[in-house]
């Protein structure tokens, strides 16, 4: 038997492949405060959020959180359940911020927003689940702060990503124009 | 990627602080809380080892204790252990004949007589027969029948700490209606004893806390201790100050033993004059330099404060030479001395702001 | 895609007018964050004595009723959201019960019949002993 795959499911692979490969990068680079982490892989959710759409964006977000968790023996673990929780959040915050005015919102927008909703997300989880009598209160200030620096790097990172991208193929137009 | 380390360092300088905020270095202070006969004593002892410090606190206990069984004026004398107290207080009901005290006792009846010569009888611990009528000598204030001719028989008695006499270590009453109640006193005595014990056991900082008067002996480490002054309607500290060595404070309040009847608050402070509750003050607080009874001063000198009517408090204070004094009255308005005005720093949120603080210098 | 591993050095020309509000916004909300939150005055624990002993401390984001056994019988302890209170007292008086709530670090209710004492304790307290 065999099965059919079409460009798309190619793409998603190739992309959540890639981000899974950061998310790993990202996971034995110790942390100083568990939980705070530049999320760069979030930059490869974004990247394919405004280069294709969102449904394809999901895929990659989900499929990176799954495939991480297993690959790093986390699956059904609290970091997993964390990792999940922020990315549903995010995801979320994303599919509504989407629809912002491109002309005067950026990547940058998206991805602080994103960055906000994933450490919500998480904190959800910790209050709910994990630490119910903790006091996680007074971190979520630091949280917040690590989400609104990490989550401007990242959106930097993109909109040059998408820059680069969109001055190759003008590059690429007016090569073929000249021939 | 040369922006990672630059946020990883910012992050990690947050991580320092909450570290350094939550692992406040370890002093060496031994800090003890106990209740001892529904007083709360509290003892904090600076660089002292622990072990030290722990035997010490349970010594100003111990004396606390024996202090206490032995001024409790409200065992009957035919219980089966009376105190001395109790034992003179029936001896000055029975009539006019000396009775032997120990000398620690005449010592306090000497003084005591000499403060209350000094407040023009506004302290009185010899009018014990109208507190037990308001039943302010149980641990927990009940709503009482209000007997206006007993409380007026009892005024009319006049019972002065100027009617006992003693000699010798003897003593006796020429009034038989004189009956002890060293309520306002004891603390304060406690407080100075504490204070000496600990300063001959050569303890260089301390905090003795009983019963809300506090004295302090040394510092906190580097900095003075800090005392804060209860609000009396609202669960927090109106003020702060610092407490050098040898200085005492010490509050009287209408809020820490009292009781409501018909929406009216009876408190445990009684004007002698009149033998009824004062109503017209909610706290009195007094600061007392190092002098050899600033414990017993500031137990002492804030109720003739408490009790003087409002024009009549700036005298009264002068009378006893408390020149560090603040008064909150009924209406919640406040009257500090310049003096203390000057070494408090105000905690409470709407001092702060409307400052409807009435400043008043002694004449 | 091999350009995501290049050092992409961040810049700021791409960023829009909305881009800056939002920058904005998110400064103000965590600023605001840090204010509510991490006020000095912010208590985190209670501290339950009970006699000379310290019986418990317990953290103040949480909602729970302690039952505490004193002197005389049992108590209420309530804790909501960063704030406590005696919410019963076997006491004859209820001085305690009528303290009301306690917010703030050094803020202390004390039940001298029941030998129970709430004492807030946070970053840092505001003073040594309390005169009253």
């Amino acid at each position: 038997m065999q099965i059919q795959t079409t460009i798309d499911d190619h793409r998603i692979a190739k992309l959540a492949a890639f981000a899974i490969a950061l998310h790993m990068v990202e996971a034995v680079i110790p942390s100083p405060l568990p939980g705070v982490k530049p999320g760069i892989a979030n930059i490869v959710t974004l990247y394919v959020l405004l280069q294709y759409d969102f449904a394809t964006a999901a895929w990659v977000s989900i499929l990176r959180v799954f495939a991480s968790s297993l690959l790093l023996g986390q699956f059904m673990s609290p970091t997993f359940a964390l990792s999940l929780s922020g990315a549903l959040l995010s995801l979320g915050t994303l599919w509504a911020a989407q629809h912002l005015p491109k002309r005067y919102f950026s990547a940058i927008t998206l991805s602080i927003l994103a960055a906000f909703a994933h450490i919500a997300g998480q904190l959800i989880v910790v209050r709910l689940w994990l630490i119910p009598h903790a006091s996680v209160s007074y971190l979520i200030p630091i949280f917040a702060t690590a989400a609104l620096f990490f989550g401007l790097i990242n959106g930097l990172i993109t909109a040059k990503l998408l820059y680069n991208k969109t001055q190759l193929l003008e590059s690429d137009k007016t090569e073929h124009g000249s021939t | 990627m040369r922006k990672w380390p630059i946020s990883l360092i910012a992050i990690a300088i947050f991580a320092m602080a909450i570290a350094g905020i939550s692992a406040l270095k370890q002093e060496p202070l031994y800090h003890t809380q106990s209740y001892v006969f529904g007083t709360l004593v509290d003892i904090s002892i600076y660089g002292e080892p622990e072990e030290r410090a722990k035997q010490l606190a349970n010594q100003v206990l111990q004396d606390f204790q024996n202090l206490h069984n032995q001024l409790h004026a409200w065992k009957p004398a035919s219980s089966n252990q009376p105190s001395e107290l109790g034992t003179l207080n029936t001896a000055f009901a029975n009539g006019n004949k000396p009775i032997n005290i120990s000398p620690q006792l005449a010592t306090m009846l000497i003084d005591a007589t000499d403060l209350s010569v000094k407040s023009q009888g506004l302290f009185n611990p010899a009018i014990g027969h109208l507190v037990s009528s308001w039943g302010f000598q149980r641990d927990e204030f009940t709503a009482v029948n209000i007997d206006d001719a007993k409380i007026q028989a009892l005024v009319k008695a006049n019972p002065r700490m100027t009617d006992i006499v003693v000699k010798d270590n003897t003593a006796y009453s020429t009034n038989p209606n004189v009956k002890l109640d060293l309520g306002g006193y004891a603390k304060g005595y406690a407080l100075d004893k504490a204070a000496e014990y600990l300063r001959n056991q050569q303890v260089k900082n301390a905090l003795v806390n009983i019963g809300g008067n506090i004295i302090a002996l040394g510092q906190h480490g580097n900095q003075p201790w800090r005392v804060g002054i209860q609000h009396p309607r609202k669960p927090a500290a109106i003020a702060a100050l610092d407490l050098a060595d040898g200085w005492a404070v010490g509050t009287s309040g209408d809020y820490q033993r009292y009781f409501t009847l018909n929406g009216k608050r009876y408190c445990h402070i009684i004007d002698p004059n009149s033998g009824y509750p004062v109503q017209h003050t909610q706290s009195v607080t007094v600061l007392i330099p190092p002098q050899k009874n600033a414990g017993v001063l500031s137990d002492v000198a804030s109720k003739p404060i408490f009790i003087a009517v409002a024009e009549d408090k700036a005298r009264t204070a002068a009378m006893l030479d408390i020149q560090y004094f603040m008064v909150i009255d009924q209406q919640s308005n406040i009257v500090v001395s310049n003096a203390l005005a000057q070494k408090l720093e105000w905690l409470d949120p709407e001092v702060k702001k409307n400052s409807h603080v009435k400043l008043v210098t002694l004449p | 895609m091999l350009s995501l591993l290049r050092s992409p050095k961040p810049t700021f020309k791409h960023m829009l007018i909305g881009d800056w509000l939002t920058i904005i916004f998110s400064v103000m909300l965590t600023v605001y964050l840090f204010q509510t939150l991490w006020s000095h005055e912010h208590a985190s624990k209670v501290q339950i004595r009970i006699g000379d002993k310290v019986y418990a401390a317990y953290d103040l984001n949480q909602q729970r009723d302690i039952k505490v056994h004193g002197a005389i019988g049992d108590a209420v302890i309530h804790i909501s959201q960063g704030k406590v209170r005696f919410s019963k007292s076997p006491c004859h008086n209820q001085y305690c019960v009528h303290q009301g709530w306690l917010t703030r670090s050094g803020q202390a209710a004390i039940c001298l019949p029941n030998q129970i004492s709430l004492e807030l304790i946070g970053e840092q307290k505001p003073y040594d002993s309390l005169n009253y």
